[in-house]
């Protein structure tokens, strides 16, 4: 190594070869997964109008792996399913299968980690724990399974000693003498649970089927409860006639209609909670063919807003939206315009089909270069319209 | 060597190293304290719990990054100026950038762990701290690590010996590893997976290509100057170093055996870590074969004796991290508290202790003060006690959890259970490691900046002179 740029040379090379396998090499080896369905036509293509998988997470779930991410919850909790030779977590009933790189591709945050002092939350989504009994944890395991270590949250929770609407009992059921409490979810721990919810890789791929554990027919009581749960959500949804993913992003664009804070879109100020807008001032969403129209003219007004004459149901209306695209306070991402935008499509009186991320961000990058601060008007629109 | 240019360069290291070591001191309390903490919530969960600032998970994370930018990369500063500049036989030039860098190096550290616990972090391994404060790191890194190389450019004897070339590509691995890890998942962002593949080879790799490797050049350093006898068995260090330089980046990821990655990426990592015991025996061999010739002098000067409890634990606990990546092993322990057996057993248990040697080693010659041998000596049985306990406390510990973790038939909180007593174990230990440390600590101080205003003239004396 007497020549010191020679030596580093070699140094630099030790790294790079073992760089571009781990990362190039996998890169294109997987790099170009994308959503696919459970059983492939027989060229290898996917059959249309099937179901694709895995599907992205609701925009309130997203924000909720930002917040798992801060608290540092993968310090001991793992998001992965390993191979039934690398050890026994389908038979410990952490998931139907072990889990591949195309559960992961849709995902922001990949929280995979090496430690597991809590159980893997890769399925958690499918445990059959309520909505509730998840806040209850968040707040403090403790008072749900006994010498807990998880982490408590209660940071996250208004506390208070009578009940108010939205409040959750949280008595320490071990402890006869400990007060009544109830708690109130704050918007984050919403978010935490939206997205612990979320964590399920239900649905089989083409390269990786569901695996039968042996004690399958095994009369244990845990079992026949998992079952009847399951029961339970498939009936459910047959009658209502509404798949999960479809019903998650209804749900997640019903809070962010509704929210007036940061992380909401505040659509409810303005258009208010029944849809029908202000007579003169606001126009209504219930009915109105600019929602339930063509689907590149919706995203395009919520990107980038909307301003002067537009006829809404055969009335005029003189205004200005401004677009929930901009930076200014607090934008909404592709995620989050595609729940509210499905959500306003499929409430009141309307019901047509869902919004993806996917066709937002389609849209919000054929307009890379308008800037985001100037509104559409409908003259705008038409003439584009009729150009293209 | 003749005296006075030995003298001349210790006098040039003066400034620099004192301010790199009083601040890797001052980082070395505050991951003790941040370890303390993390112990303690695992054995009461409640503690402070209603901050969000001390939640177990960021108080985990940030301690780590304390112990390994703060502890670690300020002492890596201190020993390489120190060592290159001595075997260069040439005196340190630019104190002020030194000084410069390493003072914005602290502070992007500082806000970088604020930024932690104030919940910015990011989702990678050892690469947590906040986005902004990485470019202020490389900087300074990039400085600091230039200066070094200009004294090791500048050298007497073109030909160049074991310890320069661990310190040397220690000082060049880091910024690479960095680039290459920045470019995938911030630039060029991987989708799933590939995110993780690359978080876990930079995590793993800044403890094999940077930490380890100063330490084992420390270790070449040291042993031979002081036993006044050359290395056993020399010619195959430089086996040893390219070993090093070859298999440690491919072997870190076999820690995702199973995961959801190509299997390829563990496979090869799983055998790689195995062909890892022969630069582990090379290093053992040229260590102990050496020290082993002369073990009064080891064991009456404090600085080697610390070298060698380091260099020991470097062999045994290596191996045994070479047994926990077979894969019929690696089953039982992949995710379990092993793990932080791994970490500790590298950071505390080899690192850091040869760090301490090397300080108590170079303080004397620097600053011509010496730390008292009582001191020293509370400050070495304790440590070996301390680290002692917390490696059996995590080893037996960990592989209690990782079988009872292959019970599907147990709750999981029953498995939690057995291994709480570890936990309680591991609490003591950081308390007993934390008061070792302080003791180190306050000594070094007290030689550094002996009064404010002495330490003041002389300066003012340095620069004009
Ligand atoms: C100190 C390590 C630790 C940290 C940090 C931690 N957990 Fe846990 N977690 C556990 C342990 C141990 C259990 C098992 C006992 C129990 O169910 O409470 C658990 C259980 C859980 C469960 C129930 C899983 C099941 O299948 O029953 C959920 C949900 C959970 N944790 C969520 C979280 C979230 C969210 C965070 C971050 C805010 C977090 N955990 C942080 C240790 C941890
Ligand atoms: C500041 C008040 C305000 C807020 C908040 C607001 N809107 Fe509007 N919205 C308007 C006005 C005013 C118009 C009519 C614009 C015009 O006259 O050019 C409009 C028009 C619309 C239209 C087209 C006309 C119609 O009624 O069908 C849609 C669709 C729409 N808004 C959806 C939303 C959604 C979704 C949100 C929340 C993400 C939202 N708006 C939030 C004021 C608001």
């Amino acid at each position: 190594m007497n020549n010191i740029f020679k030596f580093a040379i070699y140094i630099f090379l030790t790294l790079a070869f073992a760089w571009l396998a781990f990362f190039v090499g996998a890169k294109n080896q997987y790099g170009d997964l994308e959503p696919t369905s459970e059983y492939l036509e027989e060229n290898k293509s996917v059959p249309k109008d099937a179901d694709l998988f895995p599907k992205s997470m609701s925009g309130n779930a997203q924000l909720g792996a930002k917040e798992y991410l801060s608290l540092g919850c993968v310090t001991c909790h793992t998001q992965q399913v390993r191979t039934i030779d690398a050890g026994f977590d389908v038979e410990r009933g952490w998931g139907q299968r072990p889990s591949v790189p195309r559960d992961y591709i849709l995902q922001k945050e990949v929280l995979l980690g090496h430690n597991r002092v809590g159980p893997d939350l890769a399925n958690i989504g499918l445990r059959g724990y309520t909505r509730e009994w998840l806040h209850k944890h968040l707040f403090n395991p403790q008072i749900l399974v006994e010498g807990s270590i998880c982490q408590p949250s209660p940071f996250l929770y208004d506390v208070a000693n009578e009940y108010s609407t939205g409040a959750i009992n949280a008595d320490n059921e071990a402890d006869d003498n400990a007060s009544t409490i109830f708690i109130k979810p704050t918007l984050r721990a919403n978010r935490i649970v939206s997205y612990l919810e979320s964590l399920k890789q239900d649905y089989e791929l083409p390269e990786m089927s569901f695996i039968e554990t042996q004690d399958e027919d095994a009369e244990d009581v845990e079992d026949v409860e998992d079952v009847i749960l399951a029961e339970e959500s498939t009936t459910k949804e047959a009658q209502s006639g509404v798949p999960t993913w479809l019903a998650d992003q209804i749900a997640s664009g019903k809070e962010i209609y509704s929210k007036i804070t940061p992380g909401g879109g505040m659509c409810v100020g303005c258009h208010l909670p029944n849809g029908l807008g202000q007579p003169g001032a606001i126009p209504p969403l219930d009915g109105s063919d600019w929602v339930l129209g063509d689907k590149e003219r919706l995203i395009k007004i919520s990107i980038h807003g909307l301003m002067g004459e537009v006829v809404v149901n055969g009335k005029k209306y003189v205004g200005a939206m401004q677009g929930f695209g901009q930076t200014l306070g607090s934008p909404l991402n592709d995620q989050q315009i595609a729940d509210v935008l499905t959500y306003i499509r499929n409430e009141w009186g309307n019901s047509v089909s869902a919004i993806s991320p996917e066709e937002v961000k389609a849209v919000r990058d054929s307009h890379k270069n308008r800037e985001l601060t100037s509104m559409w008007t409908e003259a705008e629109l038409q003439k584009q319209n009729s150009s293209d | 060597m003749n005296k006075t240019s030995e003298q001349q360069i210790d006098q040039s290291a003066k400034f620099a190293f004192s301010f790199f070591v009083a601040s890797a001191g001052l980082w070395l309390l505050a991951a003790a304290l941040l370890a303390y903490i993390a112990a303690a919530k695992l054995t009461d969960p409640l503690l402070l719990s209603s901050w969000e600032y001390f939640t177990y998970g960021k108080i985990k994370i940030s301690q780590a990054n304390a112990f390994v930018y703060g502890w670690g990369g300020n002492s890596i500063f201190a020993v390489s100026l120190w060592i290159i500049a001595r075997l260069s036989q040439s005196p340190i030039r630019g104190t002020v950038f030194l000084i410069f860098a390493g003072a914005i190096w602290n502070l992007a550290i500082t806000s970088g762990l604020l930024g932690i616990l104030d919940g910015h972090m990011l989702g990678h391994e050892l690469l947590e701290m906040p986005k902004e404060v990485w470019p202020a790191l490389f900087i300074s890194y990039i400085i600091i690590a230039f200066l070094i190389l200009v004294v090791f450019r500048s050298r007497r004897q073109k030909v160049t010996i074991a310890p320069q070339w661990f310190i040397i590509a220690a000082l060049i691995w880091f910024p690479c590893l960095f680039l290459f890890a920045w470019n995938g998942l911030e630039i060029n962002v991987g989708r799933g997976t590939l995110q993780s593949i690359l978080s876990m080879w930079f995590g793993q790799n800044i403890i094999w290509l940077w930490l380890t490797p100063v330490a084992l050049g420390c270790a070449y350093y040291i042993i031979p100057s002081v036993l006044n006898r050359p290395i056993d068995k020399y010619y195959l260090a430089i086996f040893g170093f390219w070993c090093i330089a070859g298999l440690a980046p491919w072997s870190v990821v076999h820690h995702l055996e199973g995961g959801p990655v190509p299997m390829w990426v563990p496979a090869v990592g799983t055998v790689m870590s195995i062909a890892m015991v022969f630069p582990i025996a090379v290093a053992s061999t040229n260590f102990h074969a050496t020290a082993f010739k002369d073990v009064s002098r080891v064991w009456n000067y404090l600085p080697l004796r610390f070298v060698i409890f380091g260099t020991l634990s470097y062999t045994i606990s290596s191996y045994i991290g070479v047994i926990f990546s077979i894969p019929a092993v690696a089953k039982l322990t992949q995710f379990s508290i092993i793990n932080e057996f791994h970490f500790n057993q590298r950071v505390y248990g080899f690192f850091s202790m040869i760090i301490f040697g090397l300080v108590y080693h170079i303080l004397p010659q620097v600053t011509g003060k010496e730390i008292g041998t009582a001191a020293k000596n509370f400050h070495f049985w304790t440590s070996a006690l301390g680290v002692f306990a917390l490696l059996l406390a995590y080893l037996i510990g960990g592989l209690t959890h990782g079988v009872l973790a292959q019970q599907p038939t147990l709750a999981w909180i029953t498995v939690i259970d057995s291994v709480k007593p570890y936990f309680l174990i591991t609490e003591f230990a950081f308390i007993i490691l934390g008061f070792s440390q302080l003791v180190f600590v306050l000594n070094l101080w007290k030689v550094i900046v002996p009064n404010p205003f002495s330490c003041c003239e002389k300066n003012v004396e340095q620069k004009t002179a």
